[in-house]
């Protein structure tokens, strides 16, 4: 068996090395920080900063009506009959189903693993906008923590050119770290209980393979929208 | 590389006449190293974060066998697959007998080293199924028929007006020497492909025992669609790339990111956990791991074994002066740059001449400085050189292998580079004199001639006192 073959190279190398290793992983502490950059006072600030500079747009609004009227605008520039969307319940913004109703927009099927997969993906390719909530976002890389699952399919955030996500002011953390530790607190061993996938998201989808110079959108979206609530 | 029968020597002196491959190398590792620099200056404590990559390296390699049997048996408890590859041949077979036995006609790929170690594309192709690799840079060189020439970006030798000419001849548009138009020529092509593959391949940047994951790292998203849009995924993991708990990220995702490109974060990482689960609308219905070996278990137990912490981040390559002066093509292997002179001798010790490439290397020190995990690549390759003695392979330096390495090492794209390299913030060049000797076995004709000194001081010090 190959298993118990490559198994059993692991122990006699181990056998060997393994002081060596232990050493070695002694040698610091694997402690993780929280964040890592200077930490900066005003999360809000740093986040929106950390996001313009990789070329995504931040929307600070003082509460939920301020950011539909960002929607509506943000919608209103790039008609779509149809969207690409997490369930409305699982954004938590309250008024977004009026306003999409209101707006004649409905939610595009994404459901992949019924018998219309092929049908619903050629539906969805040239739709215009996905929308997203977010776990959490981190301030000092101006990332998004997604955690996909049940009502949250992944090509929300994925598919469309346009991006829009929707953050809490208290959803902020400082950093990767505190990201983590957030996540395990909250979920403890049950993170991927229901779901089969947690995606980070840095900015809009970029390539620098020709000659190191950057172009935006090559395979995801090129535009990356987050309306800051609260 | 059954493909490049020709010597070492060979490739070094054609990559050092290739004006073009010249001009790419030179534009590309020069923004490397200075988003490296850049990235790294502005930690609050970037040895501290270094220290604690490599410490929690070492500390999932000194328990691989647990760590393994228990990333496996919780992708297995969440309906997932896992395949236990001895070599190359055991990986491509598992691989080739899913697409057979689920019809696949169709695979999305997204940039996977092991998959080029086990030589997948072939395998696949002579089965009859159609591989597309998504990455930008692996598409553009999958239209070209070549294999990557850097771990990170795998085009790196091509220049724009080469892209150009391959989108007008493959694909059948204007020729356009402006790279978002490129950019957007690819998506168009590439975005069929995702929504018509019956199975995505991907590479694994760590596995994370604890949760049954693995992490993929990218900024295009073309692994988060191959990984989400078709009803197989693949992921195909070097058995090393682990770490023992989800919060290790916390560390080795900002160190990767940093090293590689000097960003903040990649765009995209991807935690994957298994198949899709009942009610997620999108996500494969089946996942497969597989763990592959070729030579990393027995590599364990040996004087090599510290390269098995590498995290594949590229930065070694960007700052070596011979990379920089012949480019990946010309190592011949899978890997290239300093980790791939080191690692290619074991993972692929049948190719032509590999006890070479150990020698392809001024031991500057450079690579070592710039690693997120302080391998002391120059200690290993001065191993293989060693064991190459020992072995009765190395002979007396021959002419041609003179030649090569006079060229390598006068050639003034190389000193170009060098210097562009220190003026961005990792001074592979000390700034006091000339040194009178080179290292084995480029002595025997440095004697007498003037070579730029190597660093007087490591990189860590000399950032601390410009700090
Ligand atoms: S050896 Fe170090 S610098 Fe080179 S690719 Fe591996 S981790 Fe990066």
């Amino acid at each position: 068996m190959t298993r118990s073959q490559i198994l059993a190279n692991l122990h006699t190398s181990l056998a060997s090395n393994r002081p060596w290793l232990e050493a070695v992983a002694r040698s610091a502490p694997h402690s993780i920080p929280p964040y890592v950059m200077p930490a900066a006072d005003d999360l809000d600030a740093q986040f929106m900063a950390e996001l313009h500079a990789i070329a995504g747009m931040a929307y600070p609004v003082a509460d939920e009506r301020a950011a539909l009227t960002q929607i509506a605008a943000l919608l209103a520039d790039r008609p779509s009959p149809q969207i690409i969307a997490w369930e409305v319940e699982q954004i938590g913004l309250a008024g977004l189903a009026a306003l999409l109703d209101q707006q004649g927009v409905t939610l595009a099927t994404s459901d992949l693993h019924g018998t219309s997969r092929s049908a619903h993906l050629q539906n969805m390719e040239p739709l215009a906008i996905c929308i997203s909530g977010v776990e959490a976002g981190i301030a000092e890389s101006g990332s998004l923590v997604l955690r996909h699952g049940p009502g949250r399919p992944r090509l929300a955030s994925l598919l469309a050119p346009c991006h829009i996500a929707i953050l809490r002011r208290s959803q902020l953390v400082r950093g990767l770290g505190e990201a983590l530790a957030l996540l395990r607190n909250r979920y403890g061993e049950e993170i991927f209980t229901s779901t089969s996938n947690l995606t980070l998201i840095t900015g809009p989808s970029r390539t620098a393979d020709i000659e190191m110079t950057l172009s935006l959108g090559i395979h995801g979206p090129p535009e990356v929208h987050v309306v800051l609530v609260g | 590389m059954s493909s490049q029968p020709i010597s070492f020597y060979e490739r070094v002196n054609t990559a050092l006449d290739d004006t073009s491959l010249k001009t790419a190398l030179n534009r590309a590792t020069e923004r490397f190293v200075g988003n490296r620099a850049g990235a790294l200056r502005a930690l609050s404590d970037a040895n501290g974060l270094r220290d604690a990559a490599r410490a929690i390296r070492a500390g999932a390699l000194a328990q691989l066998d647990t760590l393994l049997v228990q990333l496996a048996e919780r992708v297995e408890a969440r309906g997932g697959h896992v395949c236990w590859a001895s070599d190359a041949a055991e990986a491509q077979r598992y691989i080739v007998n899913l697409a057979q036995a689920r019809q696949v006609r169709s695979i999305v790929k997204s940039k996977s080293m092991a998959s080029e170690e086990i030589h997948l594309n072939q395998a696949l192709e002579a089965a009859g199924v159609q591989v597309v690799e998504t990455d930008l840079g692996e598409y553009i060189i999958q239209l070209a028929g070549e294999t990557p020439s850097h771990i990170i970006a795998p085009s790196i030798h091509k220049t724009r007006e080469q892209v150009s000419e391959l989108f007008h001849q493959h694909l059948g548009v204007p020729p356009t020497d402006d790279i978002p138009t490129m950019t957007q020529t690819a998506r168009r092509a590439l975005r069929q492909r995702f929504l018509q593959a019956d199975m995505g391949i991907s590479g694994v940047n760590f596995g994370v025992a604890d949760e049954g994951a693995v992490v993929i790292v990218e900024n295009e998203g073309n692994a988060r669609l191959s990984t989400s849009v078709p009803r197989i995924h693949v992921a195909i993991m070097g058995i090393e790339r682990i770490v023992a708990h989800m919060e290790d990220l916390g560390v080795m995702l900002q160190v990767l990111a940093r090293s590689a490109t000097g960003q903040k974060l990649s765009v995209y990482t991807s935690i994957i956990n298994g198949p899709a689960r009942p009610g997620e609308a999108d996500g494969p219905e089946e996942f497969h791991l597989v763990l592959l070996d070729n030579g990393r278990s027995k590599m364990l137990g040996s004087q090599y074994a510290e390269a098995l912490l590498c995290i594949r981040c590229g930065a070694c390559l960007n700052a070596c002066p011979v990379y920089q002066a012949i480019g990946g093509h010309a190592y011949g292997g899978v890997y290239s740059g300093p980790i791939g002179a080191v690692l290619t001798p074991i993972l692929q010790p049948d190719l032509p001449d590999v006890y070479l490439l150990p020698q392809a290397s001024s031991l500057c020190g450079a690579c070592q400085e710039v690693c997120p995990v302080r391998i002391a690549i120059p200690d290993l390759l001065l191993r293989h050189r060693a064991d190459a003695v020992k072995a009765g392979k190395a002979h007396p330096i021959e002419q041609a292998a003179m030649s090569s390495y006079k060229r390598m090492m006068t050639n003034p794209f190389l000193y170009r580079a060098a210097g562009r390299a220190a003026r961005n913030g990792s001074r592979l060049i000390g700034r006091k004199g000339r040194i009178r000797r080179l290292p084995p076995p480029l002595h025997t004709w440095s004697r007498g001639r003037d070579f730029p000194t190597l660093p007087a001081k490591s990189f860590s010090e000399m950032w601390e006192e410009e700090n």
